[in-house]
């Protein structure tokens, strides 16, 4: 079996090494890279745990994508979301809203929130259902999931008006 | 679970494509054998599922998604709508084209799996989607539990015990929409190209599921204009993730009862699609009235075929089914 030399912009990064034809792109942002964030689920497409965000911040299962595929593109991860030391704003509202149980659905979660977010920025109930809906908690803690969602554009509007009163002082 | 081992090819043009195509299909045979030596990969969302699950083990994986010659959408002189077979599922349902002329297909779109797999799940991915069951649908190591079947090592099917072919259900939403708007595939291979109505691509065996054959790769879909009403409807047990427990895709022309061609599209229940004929003949000769689609719903039964079950029974399933023509002719009726 011949490896492939492949490069990734991860985060902004430029990444570049061997893979087999076998590796997944998780497998690569786990064990190439180091960025155990994404987690590994059920490998099959069903609990969506293991989602990143593609160049266009659309949800993508890194599980079920075959790692060759991607080369010379760039994607997203969990450990990208916070800029100069400070959490994305989705991020800040799960911690604000308690929107975790166990943890290990809320890369998961938060990056399909993220996606839902770029293409709606003010979602309605039923886009929230259907952007939250490729992906699983089992410890069933949708409510302040959702509820983080719904209040994530209050954390935005709070951060600009921080940031205006910034400029004017 | 680890992928199985294969080599894996990026052809940069469809020619190329075609070509390597033919090379590495060459002596191969029909049958699942081909399965072994070749598999075409576009968004990945069914073949690696499938290749984890060690139901397809190729030799050899052949990427199509980014040949710029399967990504476009163009309408043709004659008005008709053509469609790259590696198109996103995503770009179709937000491309107007789509939404504003066949809204059964972008219903049909909609219900495809989660957002998380239209992102990068294709049309043509899900037109030639793996059929599946309730025996298959598991890991290797669940399987192991039982004796084989027809999909794997065995002369056997979990579904029905009796039986001589594999009877796992193809699950795909978008076929539905298709077959009522009378699409036509374009398949191509390095020795030329040919044009199936997707009405005729579907066969009633598990295992070789389609009119596809060595060195074949689906590249386009054409869909004809189309001014009649449409309507598509899934069933399942969740909204936005799961297979259906039944869909129905329906077309008919005129307004309000007043119906003179009528088609009727039934899909997850069985082995292929089931493109329904006696209840359509009847609703053309008595019109959409409440008499006319009890009457059309109980003519069901005979055309069903085998129903097959991934996570309902086939009893339920029937009756399934039956509701989902009701609701669909209903809905029909409504519209202008």
């Amino acid at each position: 079996m011949a490896k492939h030399i492949m490069s990734i912009d991860v985060n902004g990064d430029r990444h570049e090494f061997a893979v087999d034809d076998t590796d997944t792109l998780l497998d690569v942002i786990r064990n190439q890279i180091g960025l155990t964030g994404t987690k590994r689920g059920c490998t099959t497409g069903s609990c969506g745990v293991c989602t990143i965000n593609n160049d266009k911040g659309e949800s993508i299962l890194s599980c079920l994508t075959h790692a060759l595929e991607w080369d010379g593109e760039s994607i997203t991860t969990i450990e990208g979301l916070e800029a100069d030391g400070e959490l994305d704003a989705i991020q800040a509202a799960f911690v604000e809203f308690g929107a975790v149980q166990c943890g290990f659905c809320t890369p998961g979660v938060i990056m399909s929130a993220k996606a839902l977010l770029n293409k709606y920025p003010e979602p309605t109930e039923e886009q929230i259902n259907e952007g939250l809906a490729g992906v699983l908690c089992r410890c069933t803690g949708h409510i302040k999931v959702k509820e983080a969602i719904r209040n994530d554009f209050l954390i935005r509007r709070e951060r600009i008006r921080r940031a205006l009163a910034g400029n004017a002082s | 679970m680890l992928l199985p081992q294969h080599t894996y090819h990026r052809p940069d043009s469809l020619a190329e494509c075609l070509d390597k195509l033919a090379h590495l299909d060459a002596g191969s045979v029909e049958g699942a054998d081909r399965l072994a030596r070749v598999q075409v990969i576009a968004g990945g969302t069914d073949v690696i599922f499938n290749m984890r699950l060690r139901l397809f083990q190729p030799e050899n994986l052949v990427s199509i998604r980014s040949l710029p010659e399967l990504q476009q959408v163009e309408t043709l002189a004659d008005g008709s709508l053509r469609i790259g077979a590696a198109c996103r599922l995503i770009d179709l349902a937000d491309n107007p084209l789509v939404c504003d002329r066949y809204p059964a297909l972008k219903s049909a779109i909609d219900a495809v799996a989660s957002v998380h797999i239209r992102n990068i799940g294709t049309l043509g991915g899900n037109i030639c989607l793996e059929t599946r069951c309730w025996y298959t649908n598991n890991s290797e190591e669940w399987r192991k539990g039982r004796a084989g079947c027809f999909k794997t090592d065995c002369e056997q099917c979990h579904v029905i015990p009796s039986s001589h072919t594999c009877h796992a259900i193809n699950n795909a939403d978008t076929p539905l929409a298709l077959i009522a708007l009378d699409a036509v595939l374009t398949i191509q291979s390095a020795g030329g190209q040919r044009e199936v109505p997707i009405a005729d691509f579907y066969r009633p065996d598990g295992i070789e599921h389609m009119d596809l054959r060595a060195g074949e790769l689906l590249t386009h879909v054409t869909i004809p204009p189309c001014t009649d009403r449409t309507v598509f409807i899934k069933f399942t047990p969740r909204r936005g993730m799961d297979f259906s427990l039944g869909a129905v895709a329906a077309r008919c022309d005129g307004t309000g009862q007043d119906a003179k061609k009528v088609s009727i599209v039934i899909g997850s229940i069985s082995t292929a699609p089931v493109v329904l004929d006696a209840p359509c003949r009847l609703l053309e000769k008595q019109g959409l009235s409440d008499r006319a689609i009890a009457g059309a719903v109980a003519a069901i039964r005979d055309e069903m075929g085998e129903v097959t079950n991934l996570y309902g029974r086939a009893t339920y399933k029937k009756q399934i089914a039956k509701t989902l023509v009701r609701r669909a002719l209903v809905a029909l009726r409504e519209q202008r």
